[in-house]
């Protein structure tokens, strides 16, 4: 029988109310998640919180201009041909829809811009309101040099869109390399958009607090360049926190739909599901009373000393499937190159201890947190097996089967200014047994890697798909290194 | 792409300037982040750091106009502490607060100078760093701890020497393990750790021409293909250099250049940076000499040490004779302000068991400072 609950760490029936409300009305991709709501948003109960709420919601401006030369054209791309007013209708239209699709408050120019005087305004305009991009639609080859012009006046971070037959290679050669700036140049709309994903993206990291749940220590502080809050909690605040947490509805609703989703259980019992739906519960309070976004927790530490009856590794899937960053033995940069496949592209990843398969030359990605909605929040999950956590024997992690053949990306932030970034294709899944080591285990063949023992990092986050231009593109809008993996072994140690 | 601590018009800071002085004889106020030990400033606008005081004052104030730094808070919520200074014609007024850059924060110290009599003229602003702290381009260290970032160069004039590096590269003796006869110079070296240029400018007769010869020892990277650099000395081409494959591990090396003073301004320009592919971004110098341009030179001769009399100038880099072009003690600022006009220089200070950021290395500014502190408290509890 469920106790009542009495607790003193639960969230006010009116911080509940708004979370519940922010869940109603969050849009995109994770509104598509609701439709099969996690138990928390099925309840409605005044303990619950929803995690989709926590996910960061910023206000984001865009200011937007049209840049062309006056009409009518006559010689020179787009041609005289060019039904000028019709694309740029199109485009527009298309600009304000993806505004709306991702929340981004578009700032519109009111007609094209097509002299000196309409830059000067533009970019007076921009100065006044300092929005968080600067979006320019090309119209004419000739309003290169207005582009190059906002690169380096505008003051903000530059989104260039030109449609195919505004540019020749010699005219985005240069600006699309420069830091600050993210060029199109195409007419495959979603890569226009893609690049607002990363202004929204770097709000979103802007608008996080983490939780870092560790050592003993209690204090706040910025990332450089990212702009994230780094809230630092001792490690015992979640375990005190898991013992106050009851065995709730929630609980059982949560437990239940483990057991059912998953495509089989070996090891966790009945219990280890509700402990792992209390170590759910218990990190969405502790992450609202926190007033944060995203947490990262010494697990092991606390796993070895025995804080707690369970690992968390299970609430963590659960949480990274809502877009609700949550990394694993307080590796806070783990946490932030998690935060980058939620924010920039709407999917979980799981961070991981990188393997060498010598015999086949792989890389594996092993690690028991891994998210099973690997297409993105607002879509199905992949298959799953319910095991418990390999180091300890204890608890809920999932072994989540990724699909072979499919593209991954790797990222890792290695500092808030260089982000080491790969790729490769899933090749199969390592069971445990015979394998040791984690629940989710995926062979990588490494693209422009020779060698497996080659690739950088530890605790890269693994996504799916292949999305190295994405990230290459927010990297460099917001002046991040990224680099890659050698492809190339180095040259043998030379004796002393 | 962000200027650490610049001086700038009336900004965000100079808001919170303006407000009225507080009690005589007030204790010294101090300032922090949720969680971290405190700063204190004392009442002539001083910063007590556990690596000493740094003190910034105005020439020609005869004490603090006020008896004491006063306690407030900035954009509502942000405590700080803020005292005043005055000479003739000029305010000086010092408001310092925590920044809390991840992992410790450091503290941030704005100096805002204020022309009352109405007419144009040039402040001098002294800061006197403790004993023992090594002055640089942007940067203060103790040690290799970067403990001050100092306003951008080019808007303030700051005494130099004749020589010496300028640069933000740390000091490493003893880093390096030569083997072979070589000058124990070789054993030391300074590192542009994160990827920063290491930068030397030393004398020549205007429009001259010399030779130059960088001493080079790796003794971390035992394959080749890690440490990739780039050497520009001025009036020679640039010469890339990977260390272990032209000279294997713990193996001295040189490169020779035939310098000359292309702009004609009495300095010849040497620097040494990562290569855009370089694995490894931290370029190394371990020795530098400065030879006539007609001398006969066998480098072999020049790495074991025996030329040394015959160079113009020999710099064990990161050693006991190197030096920075900035000498330490008393930094002298030279500050022009319009009648009635305001400047600010701004200041970054290493907060108990901290360092500052490299200004070549974070995009921090006194404005995103101010801010992130803002919301930081905002939401502490």
């Amino acid at each position: 029988m469920e106790a009542p609950h009495k607790c003193a760490c639960c969230l006010t029936r009116r911080q509940c109310l708004k979370l519940l409300s922010a869940t109603a009305l969050s849009s995109g991709a994770l509104g598509k998640a609701l439709a099969a709501p996690e138990p928390a948003a099925r309840l409605g109960a005044a303990e619950a919180v929803s995690a989709t709420a926590l996910r960061p919601k910023p206000t984001v401006n865009l200011e937007a201009a049209v840049l062309q030369q006056p009409t009518p054209y006559w010689l020179g791309w787009p041609g005289t041909t060019y039904d000028l007013k019709g694309h740029q209708k199109e485009y527009l239209d298309k600009l304000k829809d993806s505004s709306k699709k991702l929340a981004i408050t578009l700032n519109l120019a009111e007609k094209p811009i097509e002299d000196e005087a309409g830059m000067t305004a533009l970019l007076q305009r921009v100065k006044d309101r300092k929005p968080d991009a600067l979006m320019v639609i090309i119209q004419h080859m000739n309003c290169w040099g207005w582009a190059e012009r906002l690169a380096q006046e505008a003051g903000v971070p530059l989104l260039v869109f030109s449609p195919i037959g505004t540019s020749f290679t010699g005219h985005v050669a240069g600006i699309s390399r420069r830091t600050g700036v993210y060029v199109a140049s195409t007419l495959e709309w979603p890569a226009v958009e893609d690049g607002m994903r990363m202004v929204l993206a770097k709000r979103r990291f802007e608008d996080s607090r983490i939780l870092w749940i560790q050592g003993g220590a209690r204090n706040e502080t910025v990332l450089d360049r990212l702009g994230t809050k780094v809230r630092a909690v001792p490690r015992d605040t979640f375990n005190q926190e898991f013992d106050r947490t009851p065995v709730s509805r929630e609980v059982k609703d949560v437990a239940a739909d483990l057991r059912r989703n998953a495509k089989k259980i070996v090891e966790p019992t009945l219990e280890d599901t509700e402990n792992c739906a209390r170590a759910y519960v218990t990190a969405k309070r502790l992450l609202a009373q926190e007033k944060s976004n995203a947490l990262s927790m010494d697990c092991l530490g606390m796993v070895g000393a025995k804080l707690v009856p369970t690992p968390p590794c299970g609430a963590w899937t659960l949480l990274q499937d809502q877009g609700i960053t949550a990394g694993c033995e307080a590796d806070l940069f783990g946490a932030t190159s998690l935060m980058l496949t939620s924010y920039l592209l709407d999917r979980p990843g799981y961070m991981n201890d990188p393997v060498a398969e010598t015999a086949k030359n792989l890389l594996i990605a092993s690690h028991c947190t891994s998210g099973t909605r690997l297409d993105g929040f607002d879509k199905p999950r992949h298959p799953h097996i319910l095991r418990n956590h390999s180091e300890s024997a204890l608890g809920v992690s999932m072994q989540v089967l990724w699909p072979k053949d499919q593209p991954v990306t790797l990222v890792r932030f290695s500092s808030p200014n260089e982000l080491i970034l790969d790729t490769g294709k899933v090749v199969s899944n390592v069971d445990t047994p015979p394998a040791g080591g984690c629940r989710t285990s995926v062979e990588i063949r490494m693209d422009q890697v020779e060698d497996a023992r080659d690739v950088l990092g530890f605790h890269q986050v693994v996504c799916l798909g292949d999305h190295q231009r994405v990230v290459e593109g927010f990297c460099q809008l917001y002046g991040i290194r990224a680099i890659h993996s050698p492809e190339h072994s180095p040259e043998p140690e030379v004796a002393a | 792409m962000t200027q650490l601590a610049r001086l700038r018009p009336l900004g965000l800071l100079g808001v919170a300037l303006f407000l009225t002085t507080g009690q005589a004889n007030a204790a010294d106020v101090a300032f922090g982040l949720p969680g971290f030990p405190e700063t204190r400033m004392d009442a002539a606008g001083s910063l007590i750091e556990d690596w000493g005081t740094l003190k910034v004052s105005l020439d020609g104030a005869t004490g603090p106009s006020s008896a004491g730094p006063e306690r407030i808070s900035l954009d509502g919520r942000v405590p700080a502490a803020r005292a005043r200074q005055a000479a003739p014609g000029v305010n000086a007024t010092y408001t310092a607060f925590r920044g809390p850059a991840f992992p410790g924060g450091f503290d941030i110290l704005t100096v805002r100078l204020e022309e009352t009599a109405g007419k144009p003229a040039t402040v001098g602003v002294s800061v006197q760093l403790p004993d023992g702290a090594q002055s640089g381009s942007r940067t203060a260290t103790m040690g290799s701890r970067v403990v001050l970032s100092l306003p951008a160069s080019g808007t303030v004039s700051r005494q130099r020497r004749d020589w010496g590096y300028d640069d933000e590269a740390t000091s490493l003796p003893g880093w390096a393990s030569p083997q072979g006869a070589c000058d124990p110079a070789f054993t030391s070296i300074r590192a542009g750790l994160g990827g920063v240029p290491i930068r030397y400018r030393l004398p020549i007769t205007p429009g001259g021409a010399a030779q130059v010869v960088l001493g080079l020892c790796e003794s971390h990277w035992g394959s080749s293909g890690q440490r990739l650099m780039r050497c520009r000395v001025e009036g020679a081409p640039v010469q890339n250099i990977d260390p272990i494959a032209r000279w294997g591990r713990h193996k001295p090396g040189a490169l020779l250049f035939g310098a000359s003073d292309v702009n004609q301004d009495g300095i010849l320009d040497v620097a040494v940076l990562p290569d855009p592919a370089s694995p490894d971004r931290n370029p190394i110098l371990n020795a530098l000499w400065v030879f006539p341009s007609d001398a006969a030179l066998d480098l072999s001769q020049v790495i074991a040490g025996r030329l040394n009399s015959q160079a113009t100038r020999f710099v064990d880099v990161g050693g006991p004779g190197d030096q920075s072009m900035y000498p330490g003690g008393t930094l002298q600022y030279k500050v022009s302000l319009p009648a009635k006009g305001v400047q600010e220089l701004t200041f970054y200070a290493a907060c108990p068991g901290g360092e500052v950021p490299l200004p070549t290395q974070t995009t921090w500014t006194p404005e995103s400072l101010l801010r992130a502190a803002s919301e930081v408290w905002r939401d502490w509890k």
